[in-house]
């Protein structure tokens, strides 16, 4: 009876606390919001410092013949490539490529089949002070939701050895300062990416390692991460960001390393992996005489309508289209070679690489 | 190490980098910075207070009991047994260690959510990717699991010496709460505060899942007490004499075992029994959390 009357109470006074809890937390949203930080969040400039060339050798990532299998499922097969300092490096690849996968065996969360991952030739785990070294988002969602964005980073710099005041420093250059004090659960997703920012630069880190940053942000989120992102790498920072917005890779990124079913499909710098793309690239071409030109043309070249009065025509560059029409005595109105942009070169070098595995 | 965004903090910076001593800080900065430590200790005072009042009234009705339940000659010898030095002692002792059989769960579920939170926030890989000596980490939250148990220990112990002295004067008895009797309540009731701290800290680490992890916390201390019946029908079937003792098996019987100031069922095994499987289960749940946490994917 003692017993029952005592669990009836208890159990009563969990759930008025809890009640009470929610209440509180009524007034600030618990779904992730999209908005951006707002004008509100200017951020801080960064420091104008650069890596000392001796220190850039040691941003250096390399991996080597990485593999992880899951049960029967091969995540990551036999990965290769190298970062450099001193660039943004983008790492692309579609749902289930196994980037995330290969990025946590890069930080030791997850234990490699086969293979190394290392930073300026040491792994991850072996680095001495790591969080000085290497800063990492893996998770926009990664806080205790009843916890604010302030004492987060507090956590993180107690737990390093860091100075607590650089939690303040880190809100201020991401620019949320004043959101500091509210608790993660009431954080927008654009806020949520710059607490992760901010966690990554708590130890002025050499080498940057983002997961999808820019999931949720907003234009202007968008930009400010370019820009910071961009400005760090000037610093002489490895900075190796995954990412699905390609089109926004096409502008931040240096260098990209592609994968697709867990291989490297493609490694270099922007404009060499768009550019081993030629044969995606094709000629618009403006004429009356669209039937006469495509009987000249002949051989590989295909002629499609572009739906305006002209043509796309491939397997015939500029050129050959222009002499062919000169001998036929074809007028040309416009000729345009549209190059291949990274969203087709990366949908061909993953076409057929089947996402879920 | 000179600081590339102009930062004042990590200028003055120790580079001695993470110690054990900051980890087991950096735990006690995660429970005081959420609510749910403080929701904890707030239930687990007003469960104390409550089984303060009603222990208080148990134990008033057997020094006075009443007409008509028990025989005269009954009353008086019953009355002449808790008013012996002895009784009064156990008395004085179930008072100090009031509600310790229910309080203990709330250190087991804070054990259990200092490691499950950090899986059910996704926070686990922040902790891990700041600190990758896994096994650093998990020895830190072992030791914050225990100093919370040994909390909640003390503010329980605090509000039943407050409660206890004037709670016997007003029976007309006298007991020195500075008696072995007493003092051995108390600190057995320390061990297993700390012991059930730590448990929900290994259980927690085994299972990960925070749902799963609070459900067999609480079916593992309830369902121990159901072992005393199942071996009481064996004894009958089978009348085996060990099996009169068998159920301090079960780890909350065997924590009920070490702190009771008299036997905690019928037949119960020595104190010292109890204890040493209370420890043996904390210690195998510790040794799996640490070594499945070393070993497992963080994802």
């Amino acid at each position: 009876m003692v017993v029952l009357l005592a669990a009836v109470v208890i159990g009563g006074l969990v759930w008025l606390l809890w009640l009470v809890r929610r209440s509180r937390g009524g007034t600030r949203p618990d779904h992730a919001r999209t908005d951006s930080a707002g004008p509100g969040f200017p951020g801080r400039p960064l420091g104008g410092k650069r890596v000392s060339p001796a220190l850039m050798s040691q941003g250096r990532i390399d991996v080597r013949g990485l593999t992880k299998e899951y049960g029967g499922v091969t995540a990551v097969d036999d990965l290769s490539f190298t970062v450099e300092p001193g660039r943004v490096t983008g790492f692309l690849g579609p749902n289930g490529a196994g980037k995330t996968t290969t990025l946590r065996m890069l930080l030791d969360l997850v234990e490699p089949t086969a293979g190394t991952a290392t930073i300026g030739g040491v792994r991850y785990a072996d680095l001495d002070q790591p969080i000085r070294r290497v800063g990492a988002i893996l998770e926009a969602g990664a806080a205790h939701k009843d916890r604010t964005g302030r004492n987060h980073l507090r956590i993180v710099c107690q737990s390093a050895g860091i100075p607590l005041a650089r939690a303040d420093e880190v809100l201020e250059l991401v620019g949320l300062a004043v959101a500091g004090n509210r608790t993660f659960r009431g954080y927008s997703l654009g806020m949520r990416q710059r607490l992760g920012v901010a966690a990554a630069l708590l130890g002025d880190p050499q080498v940057l390692i983002l997961d999808e940053p820019a999931n949720g942000l907003d234009p202007e989120g968008i930009r400010w991460m370019r820009d910071l992102l961009r400005a760090l790498a000037a610093q002489g920072r490895t900075v190796l960001v995954s990412s699905h917005l390609l089109g926004e890779m096409e502008q931040l990124a240096d260098d990209l390393v592609i994968i697709a079913a867990g291989r490297l499909a493609a490694q270099g710098t922007v404009a060499s992996v768009i550019g081993s793309m030629t044969y995606l690239s094709r000629t618009l071409v403006r004429t009356p005489e669209p039937e006469k030109l495509a009987a000249v043309l002949g051989g590989d070249a295909v002629v499609t309508p572009a739906g305006d009065g002209g043509a796309y025509i491939t397997g015939a560059d500029a050129v050959a289209i222009g002499d062919a029409a000169l001998r036929a005595g074809v007028a040309i109105h416009q000729l345009v070679t549209q190059l291949p942009d990274l969203e087709a070169a990366f949908l061909e070098l993953t076409a057929g690489k089947a996402a879920i595995r | 190490m000179t600081a590339l965004l102009d930062s004042a903090a990590l200028d003055q910076a120790d580079d001695t980098g993470t110690t054990p001593v900051r980890l087991l800080r950096a735990e006690f900065m995660k429970i005081r910075t959420t609510d749910t430590g403080w929701l904890f200790l707030t239930c687990f005072i007003v469960f104390t207070v409550l089984a303060l009042t009603i222990n208080g009234f148990g134990n008033h009705t057997q020094l006075y009991p009443q007409q008509g339940l028990v025989s005269p000659a009954q009353a008086l010898a019953q009355t002449a047994h808790f008013r012996s030095p002895a009784g009064v002692a156990a008395i004085a002792a179930s008072m100090m260690t009031s509600g310790q059989l229910f309080g203990v769960i709330f250190a087991l579920l804070l054990g259990v959510v200092v490691v499950t939170s950090e899986f059910a926030n996704q926070t686990a890989a922040v902790t891990f990717v700041t600190v990758p000596r896994r096994a650093t980490v998990i020895r830190a939250k072992l030791a914050a699991a225990a100093c919370c148990g040994a909390l909640f220990w003390l503010v329980g112990t605090v509000l039943a010496a407050v409660a206890t002295p004037p709670f016997l004067y007003s029976q007309h008895i006298s007991a020195s709460l500075a008696g072995w009797t007493v003092a051995r309540s108390v600190l057995l009731n320390l061990l297993a505060f700390v012991a059930w701290g730590v448990f929900g800290l290994g259980l927690g680490a085994v299972l990960r899942s925070q749902m799963a992890s609070v459900i067999a916390a609480i079916a593992v201390y309830a369902g121990s007490f159901g072992t005393i019946p199942i071996f009481t029908v064996l004894y009958n079937l089978f009348h085996q004499g060990w099996m009169l003792g068998a159920p301090v098996i079960g780890p909350a019987v065997a924590s009920e075992v070490m702190t009771s100031s008299g036997p905690a069922f019928p037949n119960a095994p020595p104190a010292w029994v109890g204890g040493i499987i209370l420890i043996g289960y904390v210690v195998a749940l510790a040794a799996a959390g640490l070594a499945l946490t070393k070993r497992r994917d963080v994802i």
